[in-house]
């Protein structure tokens, strides 16, 4: 419960032309800076008053950030991409059909023409708790107010929690994970590392204050997918209360090739909304190998799939609902045939 | 003669102004000088400010003036725009004029609050409990009312109420507890129609509240200027707002100078305006200069009114046929921190007219709780009335193996139907003024295709289960009593002052329709005033309750009368005859039989002015309210004035009815539900203005189809904190989660006791789209399967799961 | 104000679900508050084009474009509703893209071409085709969401001129109306497309 919100401190504007440029001023003001992208997350923060920042650095005018490029047998798309520039490219609506459902179902038309990639895969958790200012765990203080015995934790995690028990609400981020996308990191020193998407994300057992790896300084700068699971059977599927501008309650993203006996050769799938991380269900991948993809596999693997779940007093349901999406994943849905 | 207007669309004289973006809303005003304020917010839900230490913000540059609530006249213990004693989570305690956002909202980030926390309760039961805490130091609830009936001039007294142990004994299998009541009434004989039932179901359930959220918040600017204040605030009534600001300033109305040609919405969030608006006109007087104050959404969500949420109980007893033979209603309801408000009260008689129970029993007790205040939102008390009892009707239908239209329509009001207690002067009960609600359900039923739909429902294809729902969304639906003013002037037009808020209804507009119908005007001869009690309204209804429509009409209809009247006077005057000789048609005034014999409307407008009396508003009747003839006075001499108060008779209480009917489809596997169709079909009376009455009606059911689906309010318990100060929290309806098209339709039958036939549309259609999708719900996925609303993914799926339901059964703001 | 969000919760905590009768001090922690200026910095007085016009304005470093039309260039046509990107009525157009004008920094559109809905019109005031049919149509009730369904719908139309109903609905789903016919706003901007075909063609 704030005092006082709105407008935006002051604070002081840089539009760097050049990453190495927006890493130096990031190296100048340390602690006091704040990398912007699109911004949808970040000024929730900055008119919130919660978050001061004596300088903001704009990533939106360095060039080599942006746009969709092919890269070996597969594509490498610019962090500071819009989301709306990622749903039309060609080739990912071609070969990479899961991630434009998943960014389709990002928040709305208006910010998916300005929201990035980039920020769409490192934003911050929206705990209700923790966005409203409250001193938890992840805002350096030593209670979580979302899981007490009366909070109301609906939309909060069932596993992998460790003091916190916030999720991660990006759409993009299952759907990388499920195409083994390569997140490439620029280090505050100039140096470049290349992380797989599932390794991007940490929880709250690794850093209870981040959302992913990038520490101060490193900037997020592309985004790789490999052709290896391009043009694959995709299932993308997002749970909300709202058909718009709603985070998953669960999402699941998979990325299935089929032999041609029907078995599964091969499957990458993750889930979202489920933990301070989004998931890869390695196990459940391994499992499915070699098998139909069938009710019964579906049935046993999305058993597997939740196999200690701990969910909290209002979100229990996101047990089965994890459940059922990675049945769906497997075996798709029924379509319907109603007279309207 | 000019076509007759009513019952043809037509396009309001406002809408360029509104796709040009040159329409203004308070906020868009500017005035040289001009400071901004910003609201320092309760971090708690009950406390005592014990010092305020603004020194600090007060020696920083640019600031100007800070307001606490030592600065505003004490309103009788009634919510004021700040406050001492904060009761909810965000209540306003002061407020920073200074020269930009900015430094008002540092300057408040250096003002010392001390502040005592005291008790606080956020959930209505909790309050009762034995030893739960009390949300307000005088008490927890309010009493009955007092004589002379509710609103601020009688207000009812806060007492304290604690329930027993024993009481509570079923509350954790979902029952509400019945404690003693604070109000209750009861007709026919309860325990004959139960003993005599074929079932009797016992069921309770939860209606949420929701924060009203109107477009654009209750933002205000205002300034002085030679004594008098001028606002530019958003309310849904000008009329009545003037006198609101005048007692919330401590000043003369005819002082205040309010201007709103515009509202963006209101829901009945602001009625009669809202009483944080006179923040700006003190800090204005403080700092001697125009002063803004931009609420934002967040303190929307604080500040800007909430529905009553109500836990309720039903116990209805069903013959074999379906026919309701008992109703025994029990209502916890939730006003928040302030109040009281009378929602139960509509509940429990909107529960008695569109049920019919031949006895019925209605207790409640009327609970405060350190939560957002409450006001009246769009069908207070029936759509939650609707809530409450459609899933016994639904369940009981379906066990009784009776269609859910069929068990609607034998239970349904038919013509002057009786209602409520036997309450009235001889001990008779009240009625409705016309119900035509079988019509309306043997039209939506064969518009919906309600039997191709019933005979899918229930099946299921892969994860997908349809089901199909119908519900009688009820409201009262006008008042009477109301004053117009219409002057013809020389230049031949009818110009109508329309006191009105234009709160996109088109009220505000519609009803000159009336005048210039009566008078044979063609429409584009007609100007409508409106927007600025600078302008000179005559004393209107608030456009809330859906009240406008059909109190407006009459009033205009009145009026109109009386120009027409004048007009065959002056000419008679003139031309020889009786009055009685003259007609009126194509803007003149002629002798019947002769029409070369007569005069023009100009020229009568002229004569008006020359004979001066009552003709021109030099004389005015007696009867008008205080402010009409204020307004009268500064019209006069300007044409021929038609001026009248609404003394049409009218037998029985103006209700209005809509149908909703819905289609939905549950994913089993999700438990989402998605609204397949929906049709509204409205028992409304006469048809004004059939775009915008079918506007209401698609858009009041969509009000409610987000309650039944999403939309909600949560508070935390432990903290008594609001946690849904976000859209993305609260959930207001997308596009998207509609279908692409939906249907409305109107029955058009004129109500019998109003001279235009007819009545108001806003809020029934609420309860309706509540209802129906309620239902809908229900008969994909099983009755029993939610006792509370929205119907949230999680609360289907976790009941699917486990076989029964699983949600927390009595829990408010969850 | 951080610290007193601090003290009261934990004030709660130590106290129970009741509160104590312990008192506490909620004191201010703001910085320094005022415009800080730093060596390669963008420049306050910027360049804006604007509804076809080239404006120069003084824009703070954390101003929102919606912020500067409406109260530096008097175009209070474009509403604030939320201020936080969730309800569209702050939609405005840059480089034809719609964008939510109150979560856009001025800074990061000095390059760009904006229009807001006082620059859809002719300069001679006939109204473009899609005002034209919210008009016909009477599409909108209370009207303040309008403008930014207008730009939105616009937008969107610049990209799909011959959409479905559920096409538009999608391409205007960022924007939230409270009077709820969504319904009739539908079919008075599925109208406007028609006539923007109609007047291009």
């Amino acid at each position: 419960m704030a005092v006082i919100r709105d407008p935006m401190p002051a604070f002081e504007l840089f539009q760097p032309t050049s990453v190495e440029d927006a890493q130096a001023l990031l190296r100048r003001y340390g602690a006091g800076a704040w990398v912007l992208a699109g911004g949808l997350d970040s000024f929730d923060w900055l008119k919130d008053r919660i978050k001061r920042p004596e300088a903001v650095v704009d990533l939106s005018g360095i060039p080599e950030l942006r746009g969709v490029r092919a890269r070996g047998d597969g594509l490498e798309i610019g962090a500071m991409t819009t989301l709306t520039e990622v749903v039309r490219h060609g080739v990912v609506r071609e070969r990479y059909a899961l991630l434009l459902d998943a960014a389709e179902a990002a928040a709305s038309p208006q910010i998916r023409n300005q929201g990035t990639l980039g920020g769409n895969v490192s934003q911050d958790t929206r705990c209700w708790y923790y966005r409203a200012g409250w001193p938890c765990y992840r805002a350096g203080g030593n209670i979580c107010y979302a899981d007490t015995p009366e909070s109301i934790n609906r939309e909060h995690a069932i596993l992998g929690a460790d003091r916190c028990v916030a999720v991660n609400p990006s759409d993009t981020a299952p759907a990388l994970i499920a195409l083994d996308a390569q997140m490439v990191i620029r280090a505050a020193n100039g140096g470049e590392r290349v992380v797989a998407a599932e390794d991007y994300f940490v929880g709250p057992g690794k850093d209870i204050t981040r959302m992913t790896v990038l520490q101060p300084g490193d900037l997020l700068t592309a985004i790789r997918l490999p052709g290896a699971w391009a043009g694959a059977r995709f299932y993308f599927e997002k749970v909300r209360d709202r058909q718009v501008w709603d985070f998953a309650l669960v999402s699941v993203a998979s990325a299935m090739v089929v032999g041609a006996g029907g078995a599964i050769e091969r499957m990458r799938l993750a889930v979202n909304g489920v933990a301070a991380r989004p998931l890869r269900l390695q196990a459940v991948e391994d499992l499915v190998r070699g098998r139909p993809a069938n009710e019964a596999t579906a049935a046993v693997a999305a058993n597997l799939a939740i196999a200690g779940a701990q969910p909290l007093r209002f979100n229990a349901y996101k047990v089965p609902l994890m459940r059922n999406l990675v049945k769906r994943a497997i075996r798709g849905v029924e379509a319907t045939t109603w007279a309207s | 003669m000019a076509e007759r207007l009513i019952g043809r669309n037509y396009t309001p004289p406002d809408l360029v102004a509104k796709v040009t973006g040159r329409a203004r809303y308070a906020e868009d005003f500017r005035a040289d000088g001009m400071l901004f304020t910003k609201l320092l917010l309760s971090p708690m839900p009950h406390a005592r400010v014990r010092r305020i230490d603004a020194s600090a913000a007060l020696a920083m540059p640019g600031v100007k003036a800070v307001l606490t609530a030592d600065d505003l006249p004490d309103l009788g213990g009634g919510e004021r725009a700040l406050t001492n004693e904060p009761v909810y989570a965000g209540e306003p305690i002061l407020a920073v004029a200074a020269v930009d956002e900015l430094t008002a909202a540092e300057a408040i980030e250096r003002i010392e609050v001390d502040l005592e926390p005291l008790p606080f309760v956020t959930d209505p039961l909790d309050s009762l409990r034995p030893g739960g805490p009390n949300a307000r130091l005088e008490g927890n609830a309010w009493g009955a009312p007092l004589p002379g009936g509710q609103g601020p001039g009688a207000p009812a007294p806060l007492v304290t109420l604690k329930w027993t142990p024993q009481d509570f004994a079923e509350a954790d299998m979902g029952r509400l507890p019945m404690g003693k009541p604070l109000e209750e009434w009861a007709y026919g004989d309860l325990d004959g129609g139960f003993a005599g039932a074929a079932l009797v179901l016992d069921e309770t359930f939860v209606v949420q509240s929701t924060c009203h959220h109107p477009m654009e918040t209750r933002s205000a600017m205002a300034y002085w200027q030679n004594g008098k204040l001028f606002i530019h605030a958003s309310t849904q009534s000008v009329a009545q707002t003037r006198g609101n600001i005048a007692r919330w300033v401590g000043m003369s109305p005819s002082d205040v100078m309010l201007i709103c040609e515009y509202t963006g919405g209101g829901f009945g969030s602001k009625g009669g305006g809202a009483v944080s608006s006179v923040i700006p006109a003190f800090l204005s007087r403080k700092a001697n200069a125009p002063v803004m104050m931009r609420i934002t959404r967040e303190e929307e969500s604080y500040i800007g009114r909430a529905r009553t949420n109500m836990t309720g109980r039903a116990r209805i007893g069903f013959a074999k046929d379906g026919r309701i033979t008992a109703l025994d209603l029990y209502i916890v309801q939730d006003c928040g921190a302030y109040g009281p408000l009378g929602d139960h009260r509509s509940a429990g008689l909107a529960a008695s007219l569109i049920y019919q129970p031949p006895a019925m029993r209605w207790r409640a007790v009327n609970v405060i709780t350190n939560t957002p205040p409450r006001s009246q939102q769009r069908s207070p008390g029936p759509m939650q009335a609707n809530g409450i009892i459609e899933p016994v009707i639904t369940k009981a239908a379906r066990q009784l193996g009776v269609d859910q239209v069929q068990i609607r329509r034998m239970n349904s009001p038919e013509g002057k139907a009786a209602f409520g207690p036997a309450a009235g002067p001889g001990g008779q009960r009240a009625h409705v003024t016309s119900a035509f609600i079988k019509q309306a359900l043997d039209r939506g039923a064969a518009q919906f295709d309600w039997e191709a739909r019933k005979a899918r429902a229930g099946q299921r294809q892969g994860s997908k289960i349809r089901g199909v729902g119908v519900a009688v969304g009820p409201h009262g639906a006008g008042s009477i009593g109301f004053d117009s003013i219409m002057t013809i002037r020389p230049d031949g037009r009818l110009y109508v002052q329309s006191g009105v808020g234009n709160l996109g209804t088109h009220s505000v507009i519609d009803l000159a329709r009336v005048a210039a119908d009566v008078l044979d005007m063609p429409w584009d001869k007609v100007e409508v005033i409106w927007g600025d009690t600078g302008k000179h309204l005559p004393w209107t209804c608030m456009s809330v309750g859906s009240q406008t429509t059909h109190a407006m009409t009459r009033a205009n209809h009145a009026g109109a009368m009386d120009t027409r009247r004048k007009l065959q006077e002056i000419a008679a005057r003139d031309l020889g005859g009786s009055p009685d000789d003259y007609d009126i048609g194509g803007e003149r005034v002629y002798r019947r039989g002769a029409p070369g014999r007569g005069l023009s409307y100009a020229q009568a407008a002229r004569r008006a002015i020359e004979l001066g009396g009552k003709y021109d508003g030099h004389a005015v009747p007696e009867d008008i309210n205080p402010m009409t003839k204020e307004s009268a006075a500064s019209l006069v001499g300007l044409g021929l004035m038609g001026i009248a108060k609404d003394n049409y008779p009218r037998d029985g209480v103006t209700y209005s009815f809509v149908v909703g009917f819905a289609e939905v489809e549950v994913d089993i596997e999700t438990g989402k539900t998605t609204l397949i169709d929906y049709l509204g079909v409205g028992d409304v009376g006469t048809v004004i203005n059939p775009r915008s009455l079918l506007a209401q009606i698609k858009g009041g059911s969509c009000l409610g189809i987000a309650h039944a689906l999403f939309q909600k309010a949560v508070v935390d318990p432990r903290y008594g904190v609001t946690l849904g100060d976000r859209f993305h929290y609260s959930k207001p309806l997308s596009i998207l989660d509609v279908p692409a098209s939906m249907k409305a339709d109107a029955l058009d039958i004129a109500d019998p006791e109003t001279p235009v036939g007819a009545r108001g549309v806003g809020e029934p259609p609420v309860g309706a789209g509540y209802g129906a999708v309620l239902n809908a719900i229900a008969d994909a996925v099983g009755e029993d399967v939610f006792r509370r609303a929205p119907v949230t993914a999680d609360i289907v799926l976790t009941s699917l799961e486990n076989g029964r339901r699983m949600h927390d059964p009595l829990r408010a703001h969850v | 104000m951080s610290y007193s969000r601090r003290n009261f919760i934990k004030g709660v905590i130590a106290g129970g679900a009741v509160a104590t009768s312990a008192g506490y001090l909620f004191r201010g922690s703001g910085p320094l508050f005022g415009q800080t200026s730093a060596p390669g910095s963008v420049e306050r007085l910027v360049t804006l084009n604007v509804n076809g016009q080239t404006r120069r304005v003084d824009v703070l470093k954390q101003e929102t474009l919606a912020m500067t039309l409406r109260y530096k260039l008097g175009l209070t046509g474009t509403k604030l509703g939320c201020d936080r990107a969730e309800c569209g009525a702050c939609t405005v157009l840059v480089d034809d893209v719609p964008r939510y004008s109150c979560s856009v920094l001025t800074h990061t559109v000095r390059g760009g071409r904006i229009v807001t809905i006082e620059g859809l019109a002719r300069a001679n005031g006939a109204l473009h085709p899609v005002q034209q049919a919210v008009v016909d149509e009477q599409g909108f009730q209370c009207a303040f969401c309008l403008p930014g369904f207008v730009m939105a719908a616009v937008g969107f139309l610049k990209t799909n001129a011959t959409p479905t109903r559920e096409q538009l609905a999608h391409g205007i789903s960022g924007n939230l109306c409270r009077c709820q016919d969504y319904d009739k706003i539908l079919t008075s901007l599925m109208r406007g497309a028609e006539y923007l075909r109609r007047s291009t063609t």
